[in-house]
């Protein structure tokens, strides 16, 4: 290669990028970095865009009064809790102390929340050993919703998750009481609830899963994000490679891949319709320039039959063009570099030799995957993302008796997620469902030529699939010794 | 350069993956005065040249076959020589995506060990990225960097350092490690972690993920990270699973009954044929099959036996035609005259825990640019 193009996924926040921010909730929302437009994140306040621009992407922001913000370390309660371990409605939400008599030591809430959470840091001490003393918050909770909303409105903007805090941590008078841990788990709840907080991050092909997992699974064929990052690896995804690939996704798919290619290689990515559907790649900020380089699309009618589907196209001589109209003119030179750009990708599909096969798919795979393999190069690997176990079984089964596949396998991948306090560590009670499987096989040539011509292989071969087990396990030796 | 970067043709020099099974694969660098030897037969280096990688090849007498395969790192992490646990592709490929680590990224590995996670990573941050991996047990350390020198990586991207990295950090004299993401699969993660703001980058968000077995050693390492100010902390478990697909014959309960059915009627069909015989030649059972056959002379038997034989051949009830499942045949799975379904249950053993993997990202230094 002459030239060696090169990416570089974008570090700081600028404008007429996209970024995706992250709000204490853990709900996130992407966002387009529009010059003199502010965001609106409900509850959690108003921000100008200027206003972040300049910061490297991860940087935490607090919401100020007039849509200001202020770039602040991460805040140490962010543990993720993630919902639906116990999490429920205030009033039930957390186990509490008992009301106690009046605490010799209780020292003085700190000022600020920095100090605070030092403070809390070193309350080991005095938390509560265990929590035998511990009720339902129901009868110890003394703070209000009503009373939350007169803060909201007295307290200045900016203060207002900590005011609320403060409050909360004074109502309960029985708060040194708490278990250490309880302490923390209940601050970060409160500061998940209350603190105008926000992340921005860069847009990569994880946070873009984990968004649309959250808002329509089905968009994504329910991949989950160890099924992405198999798929990737399983297809030894590099800078460099040309890969066929089928992605139902809306390009989430080729969005992920792009981010390791770096800039070189190619992506033919074959279409059931007019265009390919990729609509997720519009919330990415990869170059124009690259895509049109990188990313080539053929729709499966000229894939399989390139040369009907290839345009013949009429030129005309430099006579006849001088003598057709300006706009006929025009006319023809975009027909022709449509035309030209067709056949290029025809070619190009038609050359075959790709260095993986990528499928996350709906079309029937035991019909579709055998049509693909010849335009595989040798040792390539071919990778099928599946929503569902039972058409990769079935592709499975006949991979077996399929000479040009080795080593067909199936398998899934789950994420246990687990709680995060320590001394606390164990599986959250509940876990996403689903997240889809995956068949992965290697192309290979097989020996059918020499069987064809009846060189001494032949015999012997037979005996060989006379001891295979299962139908077509040929030429598929079975382990008997060491190397 | 054999794990980074696509190969037609076999060549002098290369690195290539003999298949001979799932389990077996064997690395070994072409040369043509050499041969390999395996228990599906010799193979001649000169018989692979030239060859396309994939190419299933016959062995030299003819009797055993291997393909050729160009190394991955997946490959590789199959077929590589143990020297401790090592990191599997459910794994790796899960903290590479959580880590976000691509092309360029530039990546922190602690211990080296087996170098499974290490060729995985070298491959995904490709000739642009760097891994710097740090090994403190010598013999592991030296054939690892051996095993990245043969396989073409070394130096570009892998850097190997012989080094305690708990005890004496991770900082490499004249080279800013810069690092993004962390990868720690050693006993105590917890000891190295105060070490690590030295190399990693400042102005970008630094992912982490500590790889340990033990939730003590989570508890350890969780505190740890909260004390160096790393956020967003989560642990999770990944569970990998195989699946074995095959045919299973439907058997319908109808043709069971059906069966039974026609069992039943062949055995009436055979009373009557007998009860017809008997009448037809004017004798009874007894004396087919006697009660007591002690005063039975020689002469007396034989004529019983003809008479039996004949009995049995007149009688005879024809086979049936009737055989839903096959008994007694060699039916191969999914064979044409009978109907099957497609079935699938997890490979005999499972890996039910590698290890947990704990998270934990660094904010940036919020400098605006
Ligand atoms: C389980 S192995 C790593 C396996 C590796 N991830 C793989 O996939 O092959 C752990 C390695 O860490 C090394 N190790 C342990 N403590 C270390 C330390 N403080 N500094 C450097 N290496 C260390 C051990 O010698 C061992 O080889």
């Amino acid at each position: 290669m002459s030239e060696e193009p090169q990416y570089s996924i974008p570090t700081v926040i600028q404008h007429g990028l996209h970024a995706i921010i992250r709000m204490p909730s853990e709900a996130k929302k992407i966002i387009t970095l529009e010059k003199g437009k502010s965001i609106n994140l409900g509850k959690f306040g108003i921000f100008d865009i200027d206003e972040i621009i300049g910061y490297p992407y991860g940087q935490t922001f607090e919401v100020l009064d007039n849509h200001k913000v202020r770039a602040i370390g991460a805040t140490i309660y962010d543990t993720i809790d993630p919902a639906g371990d116990n999490e429920q409605e205030e009033g039930a939400e957390e186990a509490e102390a008992t009301p106690a008599p009046e605490s010799a030591n209780a020292t003085p809430i700190p000022e600020t929340l920095s100090e605070k959470i030092d403070y809390l840091k070193k309350l080991d001490v005095q938390s509560s050993s265990d929590n035998r003393n511990i009720v339902d918050i129901g009868t110890a909770q003394s703070l209000s919703m009503e009373d939350i909303e007169e803060l909201k409105k007295t307290a200045s903007g900016a203060n207002v998750g900590e005011a609320i805090i403060d409050k909360l941590i004074k109502s309960h008078e029985t708060f040194h009481q708490k278990t250490k841990q309880s302490q923390e788990k209940y601050l970060r709840r409160k500061q998940q609830k209350f603190l105008r907080r926000f992340t921005v991050e860069y847009v990569s092909s994880s946070n873009l899963l984990q968004y649309f997992i959250e808002k329509d699974a089905s968009k994504v064929l329910d991949m989950s994000l160890q099924s992405m990052g198999m798929l990737l690896t399983l297809g030894n995804i590099q800078p460099g490679g040309r890969y066929l690939v089928v992605d139902e996704t809306g390009g989430l798919i080729v969005a992920a891949m792009l981010e390791r290619m770096q800039g070189r290689g190619e992506i033919m990515v074959l279409h059931e319709n007019e265009h390919p559907n990729h609509s997720v790649l519009t919330h990415t900020d990869y170059p124009q320039a690259m895509l049109d380089r990188m990313v080539k699309s053929i729709n499966i009618l000229q894939f399989f039959e390139p040369e009907e589907e290839r345009v013949q196209f009429q030129e005309y001589t430099p006579e006849q063009l001088k003598e057709l109209k300006s706009n006929k003119r025009t006319h023809y030179y975009r027909r022709k570099q449509n035309a030209e750009q067709i056949n290029a990708v025809i070619d190009n599909a038609v050359s075959g030799n790709f260095h993986a096969a990528i499928l996350a798919t709906t079309l029937h795979l035991n019909t579709f995957l055998p049509k693909l393999i010849p335009s595989l190069g040798g040792s390539r690997p071919i990778v099928a993302y599946s929503q569902f176990k039972e058409p990769l079984v079935s592709l499975q089964i006949q991979s077996l008796s399929d000479l040009n596949l080795l080593a067909p396998t199936l398998q899934e991948s789950r994420c246990r997620p687990y709680q995060t306090i320590p001394g606390r560590l164990h599986p959250l009670m509940t876990m996403r469902g689903g997240g889809g499987f995956l068949y992965s096989a290697l192309k290979v040539f097989p020996l059918e030529k020499v069987q064809a011509v009846g060189r001494t292989g032949v015999k012997k071969q037979k005996i060989v699939n006379g001891e295979a087990k299962v139908v077509g396990e040929k030429n598929k030796q079975k382990e008997t010794t060491e190397i | 350069m054999s794990f980074l970067g696509y190969k037609d043709i076999i060549e002098e020099g290369d690195l290539i993956l003999a298949y001979l099974n799932r389990d077996t694969m064997k690395p070994i660098v072409i040369n043509a005065t050499e041969t390999l030897n395996t228990r599906f037969g010799s193979f001649s280096h000169l018989s692979m040249i030239g060859k396309k990688y994939g190419t299933q090849i016959a062995s030299d007498k003819g009797y055993g076959y291997i393909h050729l395969l160009q190394p991955t790192a997946e490959l590789w992490t199959l077929s590589l020589p143990h020297r401790t646990q090592i990191v599997y592709t459910p794994d790796s490929s899960y903290i590479t995506q959580r880590l976000g680590i691509t092309s360029g990224s530039r990546v922190i590995e602690a211990g080296t060990g087996s170098a499974s996670f290490s060729h995985s990573l070298a491959r995904t941050v490709s000739d642009k990225g760097k891994l710097f991996t740090f090994e403190f047990h010598k013999p592991r350390f030296e054939e690892a960097k051996r095993e990245f020198e043969e396989h073409g990586i070394l130096g570009v991207p892998v850097t190997i350092n012989h080094r305690d990295v708990c005890n004496d950090g991770f900082e490499i004299e004249d080279v800013e490690l810069n690092a993004t993401a962390i990868f720690l699969d050693l006993p105590s993660p917890w000891t190295a972690i105060p070490n690590l703001p030295k190399v990693i980058s400042s102005d970008e968000r630094v992912g982490i993920c500590c790889f340990s077995p033990c939730i003590e050693q989570v508890d350890l390492t969780i505190k740890a990270l909260q004390e160096h100010g790393w956020t967003s902390i989560e642990m999770v478990e990944i569970q990998g699973r195989r699946w074995e697909a095959k045919q299973v014959m439907v058997r319908e309960a109808d043709d069971a009954i059906e069966r039974l059915k026609d069992v039943k009627r062949r055995k009436l069909e055979g009373i009557e044929k007998k009860r017809k015989y008997y009448s037809d030649n004017g004798i009874k059972k007894e004396d087919l099959v006697p009660e007591n056959t002690d005063a039975e002379t020689e002469e007396q038997k034989s004529q019983r036996m003809k008479l039996l034989e004949d009995e049995q051949e007149k009688t005879k009830v024809s086979k049936t035609e009737f055989n839903p499942f096959g008994r007694g045949l060699r039916i191969k799975e999914g064979e044409e005259g009978y109907s099957w379904v497609k079935v699938s249950k997890n490979e005999g053993e499972i890996k039910s825990h590698t290890s947990y993997l704990t998270f934990a990202y660094k904010q940036p230094a919020f400098v605006k640019k």
